[in-house]
């Protein structure tokens, strides 16, 4: 199949492993969900240390599944990264460790305090589920595949995460004074996460000609605003000041990017972001430190079948 | 090793595909494939098979059903009222069947 097939052909999961995909649609889409993938994990590494550190055993069962749903919808997104022919896992994996792989801004920042815990599992998770509500009708089925698991178990993250904003917001003095600085902290880079406007996105455009993309950076962003604005304000959050946000007569936003740190947002899209090397560096050491467990499964595996390789022609 | 994920909700009901995992070995692909995808869902049963034993026929490579009229084999095509009610239900399986592949075939490629 040419490009120009791919997109005429470009609809809700219409291409699947079977169909002989040019290597510049395997190549975006590999891109495209190993990012995605590599989220997952660097989200879940992000909550892990606050299975510990949560205030009640409910709390902290709800983090630990949660964070077990997470790696899992690493692992289900790397499957669907390797159906394309470009990249195992074990590259990504390593890519991950090296600091090649790519991520979500949100999850370059460390949390050091629990009132934190809200901004990614109810702002960042719930941004990341208005995209990946989209993504299944993305045009890689295998992805798309992997969207329905992922967005049934994501409601649950979504929910956890307004139940601790809600606790902490009708809480103490001086814990509702906490989560207003941490809201004020992280306000900026949820609305990062979005990226820049579409002008300045480079990938947009041809993913979004396939199929693989179903919406625009802006339109997400607005769809975000809609929901959750109200929802902070309803829990007694203040909207920081900056960066400053219109509402368009049309219903969408307009947000001023110049209040917008995006020299930050590039170092940390290139992963030299000091806090992020640290994120990136934990996991590793924790990759590091099961290492012999792949390397026995894997010879365990060539023992019986001779090779632990996914199929070529996978 | 890639092994593919068939799960099957409650006794009864047939194993549906679900997935699939990387595993060295059988054991540790139904360990996995519990881990991954018999956590949430309603599961009575986990099936895994290795990929490559996956043998596979679709629309590229057949028609299903033939391309000839075959209405005779269907309950719509024969204007009398049902005898009983698992007739009636069987017709009404049929017509519906048929519906979804007449979708199927004017809506594909």
């Amino acid at each position: 199949m040419d490009i120009e097939e791919v997109k005429q052909r470009a609809g809700p999961r219409e291409f699947s492993p079977k169909d002989e995909m040019p290597e510049e649609y395997r190549k975006a889409a590999t891109r495209m969900i190993q990012f995605h993938a590599n989220s997952e994990i660097m989200g879940a590494y992000l909550e892990k240390p606050f299975i510990r550190q949560a205030p009640s055993l409910d709390r902290k069962l709800a983090f630990s599944a949660k964070v077990q749903d997470e790696i899992g919808h690493g692992q289900l997104l790397y499957r669907a990264a390797e159906s394309l022919g470009i990249k195992t896992r074990d590259e990504m994996l390593d890519e991950l460790a090296e600091g090649k792989g790519k991520f979500l801004n949100c999850f370059h920042y460390p949390m050091e305090s629990y009132v934190e815990t809200p901004m990614i599992a109810f702002f960042v998770d719930g941004a990341a589920m208005r995209r990946q509500a989209t993504l299944k009708s993305t045009s890689w089925e295998p992805y798309a595949h992997a969207m329905d698991k992922v967005c049934f178990e994501e409601g649950f993250h979504v929910k956890h995460g307004e139940a601790i904003l809600y606790e902490l917001m009708t809480g103490s003095k001086k814990e509702q004074e906490m989560t207003q600085e941490a809201f004020e902290k992280w306000w900026p880079r949820i609305i990062q996460f979005f990226g820049p406007t579409n002008e300045k996105s480079t990938h947009h455009g041809f993913a979004s000609e396939v199929g693989l993309k179903q919406m625009s950076n802006d339109d997400l962003r607005t769809a975000f605003l809609n929901a959750y604005i109200p929802k902070a304000e309803k829990y007694g959050l203040e909207i920081p000041d900056e960066p400053r946000i219109s509402k368009n007569d049309d219903g969408t936003y307009e947000v001023v990017e110049e209040d917008l740190d995006w020299d930050e947002f590039f170092t940390i899209a290139k992963n030299d972001y000091e806090p992020g090397v640290g994120q990136i560096n934990g996991r590793k050491a924790a990759q590091d430190a099961v290492e012999w467990v792949r390397e026995s499964l894997d010879s365990h595996e060539n023992r019986l079948y001779g090779s632990s390789q996914p199929q070529a022609a996978d | 090793m890639i092994w593919e994920v068939f799960r099957q909700e409650k006794s009864g009901d047939y194993h549906k595909h679900c997935g699939n995992v990387h595993a060295p070995d059988r054991e540790m692909a139904l360990l996995f494939a519990e881990v991954q995808h018999g956590r949430r869902k309603p599961t009575n049963s986990l099936w895994v098979t290795p990929q490559k034993e996956i043998g596979e026929v679709d629309t590229e490579d057949t028609a299903f059903g033939g391309t000839t009229d075959k209405s005779y084999r269907w309950a719509m095509t024969y204007n009398f009222e049902a005898a009983a009610s698992e007739v009636e239900e069987s017709e009404s399986e049929q017509a519906t069947a048929d519906r979804e592949r007449k979708a199927q075939i004017e809506g594909g490629s």
